[in-house]
């Protein structure tokens, strides 16, 4: 019978942070004894409730997936319960549906995530076998040293992580932009789900906004969110479920009455601009009524012409905050806005009607969104608008211009810097970002260009998988097995040699085209199989570590379990290979280069933290990153509040940051905020996406969903995750499937000119005839493999939801039979 | 009913199936009077390890979509039963269409109920959604287990709870 242990009273606690999506929901982690349990009376177990009786709703209830049963190092086993945490105010007890399962990710040898990596490999003549972390520290420093010596720092690629949470949390991250940037002094970086080392929102550095602008709070004081391009139920669930739903329901009026005093106030709105109707919209009309929800299903790529048709209509009935833009905008840029972007010159309507073919969006509704984003409330009080966005338009048709158009679109209404408004990117996982200066310029250098085209000899992959999330995937998997072939062969030739000889005979290799691999990670990835070095890195759990979520607010997440066999932290990983490299060097007396790996002498994950924190004091450069007076005993004692970034130190006290630009200052040399003019009011496909859309039948837009988290790394381990998505699913039209013969369940191939990948279809009026979706970074199917490799040309940004294909039918798909294709946007 | 050789499969459903067999193996040893009126009463015969065996509903009574809420394995355990159109996994009777659940959400704990339209079992608090006919599976939302699904059996005209397979919200444990 299904049974969960009792926490007894006495368990050891600890605080973390969920290790998934942005929004960072607060658990708590109770660890006790194998073979000791808690009674059902309130004092005899750690929660201290009544477990005689079954609990009410909102309870602080411990289901099944948030228990498991771990094995440390030395081999004593302890149960250890995650559960949410109700104090924290990000999520008030509130668990995701993957944050519910954060227990069954741990590594436990009796169950399926015993696939974890333990020791340091090399590829050996079969299969990878163990090695040591001293020999593989040697070839690898080695390697990278002769790369370097004979080629420059240029050639040795790199693609990481850049994530808070899971991924890496500050200390991982700063260890790992050390060794990149300061030692080894490489441009050829990219961050984990790109081809290249930038900001994804570039436009909005260049406004002088932080990415991350408002407060969660600001979501339960608005009057209308608005969220572009985002689907924030499935993938950034207790901000929506927590502080949105609440404000829509009207659950949020008193918060507004004290914060606003006489302004008039009434339940939020809510617009959602997306292609799909996703259970955002259903869970919204739900919580709010389907007249206060406002769904703009506009045709792929045409967000810039939508969002500047909205803010054309907004000048034109003069809504926008003239006082604002006065104050703390640049007047000549919101001059050449308005004539270029907002097309002054033309009569309104005439743009709005144009706007409006172009995204097949009516105009009523154009002028309606108008209204709910800027239309002043009873009393001539300003609307607070909150605007959202993400991959929908980070991920669009031209990455600057679509984020200058929303980010136009927010200042023109002055909604930035006050209790319910903010312009900010919703994000997709947490945040950690702290590194010394990337030595490249804008745009980055196209890493994955650089692999493929054979200008990268090391490529170096920690934490991340191109082989399932790069655009043409296909062909980055291929590169690294031809190139990487040519390395193996030459490692095998030297099997047993002295290291020096392999060194040699691997650069050897290299010159006919070689390049040696390095994956650091959790797990044997895809791209991880092609590695000659797999380095074993602990996560989430196992070392204590910081990051923000969403609204900026930094914790420590504690370690509470040992990593597994021989996995250390990757700040532990790049410190071993930088004592390595400047041994090396010295050994070679070029002292300037040895300095270069100096200062990696961390005893501790707080050593990390600290020395990163040095470099980040909050001073006017630092728009988010801010750390003045924190330490780990300070996180500890604030739990899983924390405290929001930037910290500065005001009267000798760590002080957080609420709400960014409430001071009216932004980040430009001016301080006042920049309009970023567009060159077009709509840029056009450009001619490749142009021939793709006009020969294939359907749009294959991709994104992620709510069970799984990225490429299901974690998931594919736990059953009840990968059991709803077994292959990757693709919406579809019923009378789109229909003309295909294709039933719910059935496998479906999609191929273009890029590539070909199967999937599952999902028959589901969420998406328009012509439109379908799929999902992202399945391991069973990358939809990257349909993505061509175009980038938008000012900031190395894909247009990853670009891809049209045609799809044809398989037949039906055996093992699928468990799998639910009812309607997954109902919601009331 | 047979095992399918599905590698990754759902473990539970794997589960649910060799208990059901199991089950209805023991039928027969529980004969429940035809016509009994559905109580709480305790029927005679055995469920599954300590289970009340419980008649819930006479089958000729069940005309396809229809529901009938009940409590098990306690009174402090709302249920629903469910007469699906559709065959649906686990399920008992005329092609394998009925099936039960407890209806607490196994997220938080707030009350589903079944939209025929839709045909899901859907939660008015944050919206998690199940699939009746996927063994109470969930399609979309934030509980971390499927709804708690009541295990049942057809004794003559007679349809009888005999266990629950899940841990439903709320306790440690089901017989508490
Ligand atoms: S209680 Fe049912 S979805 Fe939260």
């Amino acid at each position: 019978m299904t049974r969960v242990p009792i926490p007894p009273a006495d368990a050891e606690r600890r605080n973390t942070v969920c290790q998934f999506c942005i929004v960072g929901c607060g658990y708590r982690v109770l660890k006790w004894p194998e073979g000791r349990e808690g009674g059902p009376a309130p004092g005899e177990n750690a929660l201290g409730l009544d477990l005689r009786e079954p609990l009410p709703p909102n309870s602080d209830w411990i289901a099944p997936a948030m228990h498991r049963i771990i094995t440390e190092r030395d081999g004593r086993r302890f149960h250890v319960a995650i559960l949410p945490d109700g104090r924290c105010s990000v999520n008030h007890g509130l668990a995701s549906v993957r944050g519910a399962g954060l227990a069954q990710t741990l590594y436990a040898p009796d169950q399926e995530t015993k696939a974890r990596l333990h020791v340091p490999m090399i590829l050996g003549p079969q299969r990878h076998e163990r090695t040591s972390w001293w020999e593989a520290v040697d070839l690898g420093s080695r390697v990278v040293k002769a790369v370097m010596d004979r080629w420059g720092p240029d050639t040795v690629g790199m693609k990481f992580f850049d994530h808070g949470g899971g991924g890496g949390g500050f200390e991982n991250n700063w260890a790992v932009g050390r060794l990149f940037f300061s030692g080894i002094g490489t441009r050829t970086a990219s961050i984990h789900n790109r081809p290249a080392y930038n900001s994804e929102v570039h436009a909005a550095g260049d406004a002088g906004l932080a990415p991350l602008t408002n407060a969660y709070l600001d979501a339960r004081l608005a009057d209308t969110v608005v969220i572009v391009g985002a689907n924030p139920y499935e993938t950034q669930t207790n901000y929506f479920l927590d502080h949105m739903a609440p404000n829509l329901q009207g659950a949020t009026l008193r918060s507004k009455q004290a914060a606003f005093g006489a302004e008039p106030v009434e339940p939020g709105r809510m617009i959602v601009i997306d292609p799909r109707r996703t259970m955002t919209v259903a869970a919204a009309e739900a919580a709010g009524g389907a007249d206060r929800v406002m769904h703009l299903d506009l045709e792929p790529g045409t967000d810039i012409a939508l969002l500047n048709a909205i803010a054309r209509v907004i000048l034109d009935r003069r809504w926008h905050d003239v006082d604002f833009l006065r104050r703390h905008c640049e007047w000549q840029t919101f001059e050449s806005y308005q004539r270029s972007t907002l097309q002054v010159d033309r009569p309104a309507g005439e743009v709005v009607a144009h706007a409006a073919r172009r995204c097949g969006i009516a105009p009523e509704r154009i002028r309606e969104a108008a209204r709910w984003i800027a239309a002043p409330k009873p009393g001539g009080f300003r609307r607070r608008t909150l605007l959202h966005y993400e991959k929908g338009l980070i991920w669009g048709l031209k990455n600057y211009e679509n984020i200058a158009a929303i980010v136009g679109l927010g200042l023109l209404a002055g909604n930035v810097g006050k209790p319910g408004t903010g312009i900010s990117r919703l994000g997709g996982h947490q945040e950690g970002y702290v590194r010394p200066p990337y030595p490249g310029g804008r745009p980055a250098l196209n890493v994955d260009e650089s692999v493929r085209r054979g200008e990268a000899k090391v490529f170096w992959v920690g934490g991340c998988n191109p082989v399932l999330t790069t655009l043409r995937a296909e062909a980055m998997e291929r590169a690294l097995k031809q190139r990487g072939r040519i390395v193996t062969d030459a490692l095998h030739a030297t099997h047993g040699a002295p290291v020096g000889e392999r060194v040699a005979a691997v650069v050897e290799a290299m010159k006919r085209g070689g390049m040696f691999i390095l994956v650091q990670d959790i797990y044997l990835t895809a791209t991880a199989r092609h590695a000659h070095l797999v380095l074993p890195a602990a996560q989430w759990g196992e070392m204590n570590l910081t990051s923000i979520n969403g609204e900026r607010r930094l914790r420590l997440y504690e370690r509470f379990m040992d990593p597994p066999g021989e996995a250390i932290p990757d700040w532990a990983i790049a410190a071993r290979f930088a004592k390595r490299l400047r041994e090396l060097y010295l050994d070679d007396r070029n002292p300037l280069m040895a300095n270069r790996f100096l200062d990696f002498e961390w005893r501790s994950d707080e050593d990390v933290f600290i020395h990163a924190r040095y470099q980040f004091d909050g001073g006017a450069n630092d728009p988010m990153e801010g750390y003045a007076g924190v330490t780990y005993d300070l996180l500890r004692r604030l739990g899983n509040e924390g405290i929001q970034t930037p910290v500065r130190m005001v009267n000798r006290v760590p002080s957080g940051t609420v709400r960014l630009h409430e001071d009216g200052r932004f980040f430009t040399p001016s301080g006042k905020a920049r309009f970023i003019p567009a060159p077009l009011p709509w840029p056009g496909y450009g001619a490749a996406f142009e021939a793709q859309r006009r020969r294939y039948r359907f749009w294959v837009n991709n994104g992620r969903t709510n069970h799984i988290w990225q490429t299901l790394y974690h998931h594919r381990h736990v059953p009840f995750y990968r059991d709803r998505v077994p292959l990757p699913y693709i919406e579809m039209h019923p009378e789109d499937a229909r003309s295909l013969g294709v039933e719910p369940g059935d496998l479906v191939e999609l191929s273009n000119d890029v590539g070909t990948v199967r999937a599952t279809a999902y028959p589901t009026t969420a998406v328009k005839r012509g439109h379908t979706f799929m999902v992202f970074g399945q391991p069973r199917g990358a939809a990257g493999d349909l993505v061509s490799d175009h980038v938008d040309p000012t900031t190395t940004i894909p247009y990853y939801k670009g891809a049209w294909a045609d799809i044809r039918r398989i037949g039906p798909q055996p093992g699928t039979r468990h799998v639910s294709f009812r309607p997954q946007n109902v919601a009331g | 009913m047979t095992e399918e050789a599905y590698g990754s499969g759902p473990e539970r459903h794997r589960l649910t199936r060799r208990r059901f067999i199991r089950t209805t193996g023991a039928a027969g040893a529980g004969a429940v009077a035809a016509g009994m009126i559905p109580s709480r009463a305790a029927a005679a015969g055995t469920g599954t390890a300590g289970y009340p065996v419980q008649p819930i509903v006479e089958l000729s009574a069940l005309a396809p979509e229809t529901t009938v809420p009940f409590t098990y394995p306690d009174d402090r355990a709302p249920a629903l039963l469910l007469r699906m159109s559709e065959s649906a996994l686990g399920g008992v009777g005329p092609d394998s269409s009925i099936v039960a659940f407890s209806t607490l959400c196994t997220h938080k704990g707030c009350p589903v109920s079944y939209r025929p339209e839709h045909r899901l079992l859907i939660c008015p608090c944050h919206w998690s959604t199940f699939d009746p006919a996927k063994a109470g599976g969930l399609v979309i939302g934030q509980a971390s287990q499927a709804l708690a699904r009541i295990e049942l059996r057809i004794e003559s005209d007679m349809v009888v709870a005999t266990g629950v397979d899940g841990l439903i919200y709320g306790r440690h444990t089901n017989l508490i």
